[in-house]
């Protein structure tokens, strides 16, 4: 049974690796990336010279300080590791392929615990959907933190069914992945709280109890792998903590509104979640969630459904206090539509079997997981755009007024544009996509070396801009700036304008 | 207990299996509800082949922009609100839009006393008719903008005006001044700023004043002031006094006589 997620886990790393050729460099991988060149220079001196890296933490690990280093640390590893034989921007991204085959893994294992069908959907389930198989390719946090969230459960859960006679066997592992999953990302504080009230409501309430201090060895695996913690640590673990309890709120388009403050919809996450996965599987979703909390109700939970509940939970319900920040799509709080999946695939196994038809699993997977594979197929890489068919798909998430897309990848749509069109030297106007991931897509060779970054429509040759609702003036600015309305081309999906770019009128290109 | 009958214990299963059919078969067809380039090339040559002076194109859904790449004879705007948008200046107003998209719902024109001008005509997925505005003739456009700026979420032909500074213009007089205004962008929706003042003076005596306060819900940034001009000379001097304790955010003002 073991070879089984180990197995799934590869493909879900190998087909991330297969497919993020496309998948453009978000705000945020622009920054990672930054930040894994710093600590890849510090890298090298640490393994030159251990003490002088020691005694310069400080500048070479302050940038980015408001996210752990474990992470941006793999990303540089990597990278130092591969990059003779493989592209730089590949190289930082491997780690995050690594992760989403752990999350598999652990999906896997939970959904086997019901039957080996539930096993193989659980972790089909989670991925075969546009949103969340587009963040599996980034060097960003989300499916890492996702992960350790499934995996830190799986530890627990192991730690907890540890039989007495095979003697006592301290729960380090556990402890450990908990540290892993705090230097992964800010996330991981809630989960002791989790893992108090799950171990509290159990029949093994002992051995919980005496399980759970083991966290405590999570704060040297976080200072271990996050060098920044080594000189006046805690100073740094106030900036870390104050950064996110006092986070900035982006704006946010949501059924015809931009939400820009507090008070948020209660129900945001839940019906972000609805209308942007594929229905089936929405649907499959809900009846998990209800299954676990039906059963609840009734005390009818084993520790394993008790768990997978209570984690849900956890990584939804922060989003549904009104003032967490909700920006980022489903992105940060992956880990519900994780944990319900392992439920949803014994569900879905349920129902096939109780139909007593030949190959009924087959048919009701099938059933469930095209959609997404459809959305996959149609609208990679444009993971942030893709909406399910309770929203109308595209076109009709944007009659109702929803998120048309969030950081800038979509931009790699006309890179290709660009580079055939644009004189040598042009200045681009770039919008959203901040220099970091222009320096990316120059590095990885998405875009010429000639072509200049542009501050403004005014100082620009050709201006690529992503259709936000919060930034509707730079397009009328452009129009000004140019003296034309006309498009030179465009990203649309079906319709739906994503990425719309001017060119001065007598440039190459223009209309 | 009851046992379900046979067909009972397979609803779920039969949900679940028609539920995927009919997504799939929703994501499949989607794209023969949508038009082709060959539909916008149709439409926009119709639209050519049909321009007077005075015409426009809304778009709608107001997504539909990929208009603006097609339609080269007339302006193209994405109002939001086709019942109470100005339209200034537009005499005949083609509305080109997108039915077979979901949650489509094309405003009825007649509510603002639009009457078609011609019949609805397909271009595959696309969908064409020309309405007659009966807007009242413009007199002068007072702030003749070649510019365009957003201001709640739609692009608008008005001039910049500093706060703290005047624009001041003569022009016909007609019956009737329209004044509008609004802060540009997002700043709009800055908290606790004060409003911003516009105050009218036609020939040296204050006609009407203009509170642009900030804009607490979409839709709202975008202020009105429709007052009748009192009997006068043909031509005036109108000036506009934009104040406001707070001048940093960008402001934009609107300004047309009718007759």
């Amino acid at each position: 049974m073991k070879r089984l997620p180990v197995l799934i886990g590869f493909f879900t790393a190998a087909a991330m690796a297969l497919t993020q050729a496309p998948v453009g460099f978000t705000r945020d991988e622009g920054y990672y990336f930054t930040a894994a060149q710093s600590y890849e220079a510090w890298l090298k001196i640490f393994f030159h010279s251990p003490a002088a890296a020691i005694a310069q933490t400080e500048r070479y690990w302050s940038y980015n300080f408001e996210h752990p280093g474990l992470t941006k640390l793999l990303f540089a590893l990597s990278h130092l590791a591969f990059t003779p034989w493989l592209p730089d921007t590949l190289a930082w991204r491997l780690p995050a392929f690594f992760f989403a085959g752990l999350l598999s893994y652990w999906l896997c294992v939970l959904g086997l615990s019901r039957s080996r069908a539930a096993g193989i959907l659980a972790p089909l389930l989670f991925w075969c959907a546009e949103r969340t198989f587009f963040h599996g390719h980034l060097a960003c946090f989300d499916v890492p933190i996702c992960a350790l969230w499934a995996g830190v459960g799986v530890a627990w859960l192991a730690a907890l069914r540890r039989l007495p006679a095979t003697g006592y066997r301290p729960p380090v592992w556990f402890g450990i992945l908990y540290g892993i999953s705090l230097a992964v990302k800010h996330n991981a504080w809630v989960l002791p709280g989790v893992l108090l009230v799950h171990g509290l409501l159990i029949r093994e309430r002992r051995r919980a109890l005496l399980t759970l201090p083991w966290i405590l060895l999570s704060p040297i695996v976080l200072v271990a792998c996050w060098p920044l913690l080594w000189h006046d640590p805690l100073r740094h673990l106030g900036d870390w903590i104050a950064f996110h309890t006092h986070h900035v709120h982006y704006a946010w388009w949501y059924f015809g509104a931009v939400l820009r403050a507090p008070p948020f919809p209660i129900a945001y996450p839940l019906v972000v979640d609805a209308l942007a996965l594929p229905l089936p599987l929405v649907v499959l979703l809900a009846a998990a969630g209800l299954s676990l909390l039906v059963d609840f109700a009734r005390r009818r939970l084993d520790a394993q459904r008790l768990l997978e509940l209570g984690l849900a939970g956890a990584a939804v319900l922060p989003f549904m206090l009104r003032t967490t920040p909700i920006f980022g799509g489903i992105k940060h709080w992956l880990a519900f539509v994780a944990l319900l999946t392992p439920e949803a695939a014994g569900l879905l196994v349920k129902a096939a079997d109780l139909a007593g038809f030949r190959r009924a699993v087959q048919i009701a997977a099938a059933a469930v997981l095209l959609p997404g594979a459809w959305q996959i197929v149609h609208l990679h890489p444009y993971g942030t755009s893709a909406y399910g068919e309770l929203a109308g798909d595209v076109p009709g998430a944007a009659t109702l007024g929803m998120q048309r897309q969030y950081w800038s990848n979509n931009v790699t749509a006309v890179l290709p544009w660009l580079n055939a069109h644009c004189p040598p030297g042009a200045r681009v106007y770039f919008h959203e996509v901040n220099v970091e991931s222009y320096r990316a897509y120059i590095l990885s060779g998405m875009l010429r070396g000639d072509i200049r970054y542009a501050g403004g429509p005014a100082d620009a040759d050709y201006v690529a801009l992503q259709w936000h609702r919060e930034f509707r003036d730079r397009e009328p600015e452009t129009w000004n700036a140019f003296g034309t309305h006309r498009p030179a081309t465009g990203l649309y999906l079906d319709e739906v304008p994503q990425i719309v770019v001017y060119a001065r009128p007598g440039l190459p290109g223009a209309p | 207990m009851n046992r379900l009958p046979a067909a009972g214990y397979r609803l779920p299963f039969v949900f679940i299996v028609v539920l995927g059919i009919g997504s799939l078969a929703f994501d499949l067809t989607l794209s023969a509800r949508l038009p082709s380039d060959g539909d916008w090339a149709e439409a926009a040559a119709a639209l050519r082949a049909n321009t007077q002076p005075g015409d426009a194109v809304q778009i709608w859904p107001v997504w539909a922009e990929r208009a603006r790449s097609f339609v080269d004879t007339m302006p193209v705007l994405a109002e939001e609100d086709p019942i109470g948008a100005d339209y200034a200046g537009v005499r005949r107003l083609w509305v080109l839009s997108l039915p077979r998209t979901p949650f489509f719902s094309l405003p009825d024109l007649a509510n603002r006393g639009a009457t078609p001008a011609s019949g609805e005509r397909r271009f595959g997925a696309l969908a064409l008719r020309a309405w007659d505005l009966h807007a009242p003739a413009i007199a002068a456009d007072l702030t003749a903008s070649a510019e365009q700026h957003e201001v709640d979420y739609v692009a608008r032909r008005c001039v910049r005006v500093p706060i703290g500074a005047h624009f001041a213009v003569r022009g016909a007089a007609g019956t009737a001044l329209h004044v509008r205004a609004g802060v540009i962008g997002e700043r709009a929706y800055d908290n606790g700023r004060p409003p911003v003042e516009v105050r009218v003076v036609v020939d040296g005596t204050p006609l009407v004043e203009l509170a642009v306060p900030r804009a607490e819900r979409d839709g709202t940034g975008w202020r009105k002031a429709d007052v009748p001009l009192p009997p006068g000379a043909p031509d005036r001097d109108f000036e506009f006094f934009v104040s406001s304790p707070d001048a940093g955010r960008p402001f934009c003002l609107a300004a047309w006589t009718t007759r």
